[in-house]
């Protein structure tokens, strides 16, 4: 094969741009470096053209986020259908605009359409690790701000029955809720206003956030926000990745249910909402289960009531029951008691006589000798007074005073004692200790 | 009956609860239980029209929100 420089030495004069073209399409499509070679880079501005090829461009940014490497793509309608289902049956994802991925391209080059790297496989593994990496980046923000437990931690109401919706108005995911919830088993009642946004693409993000900035204003008006979103073919979740979203979601006043993937699909606001579920339909189920635990609740005290009052009135009645049974037996006891302390009193009581008897007995005795004593002792002491005045009346007697040799006059009955009592010639006797003489009165001296 | 119809749901069970507490106290009259049945029953019925019969005037106020932002 002609080098370059050969072929400039043997066409001085220039040659034509197809020869040289040709010698660039020889050069890169013969260099086996250049053919199934594994690439990491950023797709960009990719679409299906008519045919059924995928155009693209593969580029490279730089921790700025400025291209620093870009490169035309394709992917040929025969081998576009098993690159999309092998990324899309591993990631759940679109293969589209804005992903990082590792692809097996070879590049060729056409005289006429210059360079281009042709698509030949894709590993979806990559991107998922990618978007992983993403989600995790924008997880662990939300955790430094320390607002990514704030919607999960606000109390819900008893029964969530005033809903506002985010959704898509005439999503197939949107009309299942609805459906699901109007339909309900239990005959609940549930309110729901419709804040319609864009659920796939880049509008996403915006309509979404306004849908939740209206539900704002209107906070007193409803118990929860729904955002839902599914029904026909997966689309695009990337759009629900974002940390502006996540955050409006984590600080919103009201809990939020999460239901806009599948089994597979996680995003960032699956982590941050009060409550994710995988579709439409289970966040109408899971809001009906809300409603149906609290009739069961309502059924559990209604039943507690009964129970109650049947529980205090039978428990009257034992009472009852159980005091009239009781009063016999309470009676004999009582009785039996009773008869008992009498008969141990009535056994008491000679005891108890005896002894006072007994105690009163020597009680008299003594008192008894005391008597006696004294009783002497007073007739004594009377005797002697009686003989110390007998003596005295003995030596006081007119009798002793007539033997010792005075004489007692008297005129009739009547004893002289003063010669004034006597006049002459009154009759007088005179009584002498022994005998009396009779006198007549001749001269009175009354002098002393 | 005034005071019945503007509870909250959140306000009728949190009572019943507590009713439903009293009675299950060991310590409950008799005397009182005529009242609490009475009252229990009430709350009741209030909690389940809550969550049964439609309150049209909060669907009314619903719709037009609907219909003002979207």
């Amino acid at each position: 094969m002609n080098s370059l420089n050969d072929i400039q030495t043997q066409q001085p004069q220039g040659m034509s741009l197809s020869a040289f073209n040709a010698c660039i399409e020889r050069l890169i499509n013969g260099e086996a470096m250049l053919q199934n070679q594994w690439v990491i880079a950023e797709t960009s501005d990719m679409r299906l053209n008519r045919s059924g090829h995928c155009y693209t461009e593969l580029i490279e940014k730089d921790a700025q986020g400025v291209t620093v490497a870009k490169v035309g793509a394709a992917i040929w309608a025969n081998n576009y259908a098993k690159i999309y289902h092998k990324f899309h049956d591993a990631t759940g994802q679109v293969l589209s605009t804005g992903m990082k991925v590792l692809v097996s391209v070879s590049a060729t080059f056409h005289r006429l359409y210059g360079i281009k790297v042709i698509i030949n496989d894709i590993d979806p593994s990559y991107t998922m690790g990618d978007m992983a990496r993403q989600r995790q980046e924008i997880i662990n923000r939300l955790t430094a701000d320390g607002i990514i437990d704030m919607n999960r931690q606000l109390p819900w109401a008893d029964v969530p029955q005033r809903v506002a919706i985010v959704s898509a108005a005439g999503a197939a995911g949107y009309g299942d809720f609805m459906n699901q919830l109007q339909g309900n088993a239990y005959g609940l009642q549930f309110y729901t206003c419709l804040f319609s946004a864009v659920m796939q693409g880049a509008q996403t993000v915006p309509t979404v956030l306004r849908a939740l900035d209206r539900i704002n204003s209107h906070l007193d008006r409803f118990d929860c926000v729904v955002i839902i979103r599914g029904g026909g073919a997966t689309s695009d979740l990337n759009s629900f990745d974002s940390y502006e979203l996540a955050a409006t979601v984590a600080q919103f006043l009201l809990p939020v249910i999460v239901g806009i993937g599948h089994e597979r699909d996680v995003t960032v606001l699956d982590y941050v909402a009060a409550m994710r579920v995988k579709t439409p339909t289970a966040a109408a189920e899971w809001i009906i289960q809300r409603g149906a635990a609290a009739l069961g609740h309502l059924n559990e005290l209604q039943d507690a009531v009964v129970g109650a009052v049947r529980d205090i009135v039978s428990q009257a009645k034992e009472h009852l029951a159980y005091f009239t049974s009781m009063i016999p037996a309470t009676a004999r006891r009582i009785i039996d008691t009773n008869s008992i302390k009498l008969d141990n009193y009535a056994g008491r009581i000679p005891l108890v006589a005896n002894s006072l008897i007994g105690n009163q007995s020597n009680r008299l005795d003594r008192i008894g000798d005391r008597i006696g004593d004294s009783v002497t002792r007073a007739l004594q002491r009377e005797q002697q007074r009686l003989q110390a005045l007998d003596d005295k009346a003995t030596l006081l007697s007119p009798l002793n005073t007539l033997r010792r040799g005075y004489s007692l006059v008297r005129v009739g009955d009547s004893c002289v004692t003063t010669a004034h009592q006597l006049h002459p010639g009154d009759n007088i006797t005179i009584q002498f200790a022994t005998g009396a003489a009779d006198a007549t009165i001749n001269h009175i001296d009354n002098q002393q | 009956m005034e005071e019945n119809n503007q509870m909250t749901y959140t306000q009728a069970v949190t009572e019943l609860e507590q009713l439903v507490q009293k009675m299950q106290d060991p310590q409950c009259s008799i005397d009182n239980l005529t009242a609490y049945t009475k009252r229990s029953k009430e709350l009741l019925d209030i909690c389940r029209k809550k969550l049964t019969q439609a309150d049209e005037q909060l669907k009314q106020i619903l719709a037009d929100i609907q219909k003002t932002d979207n």
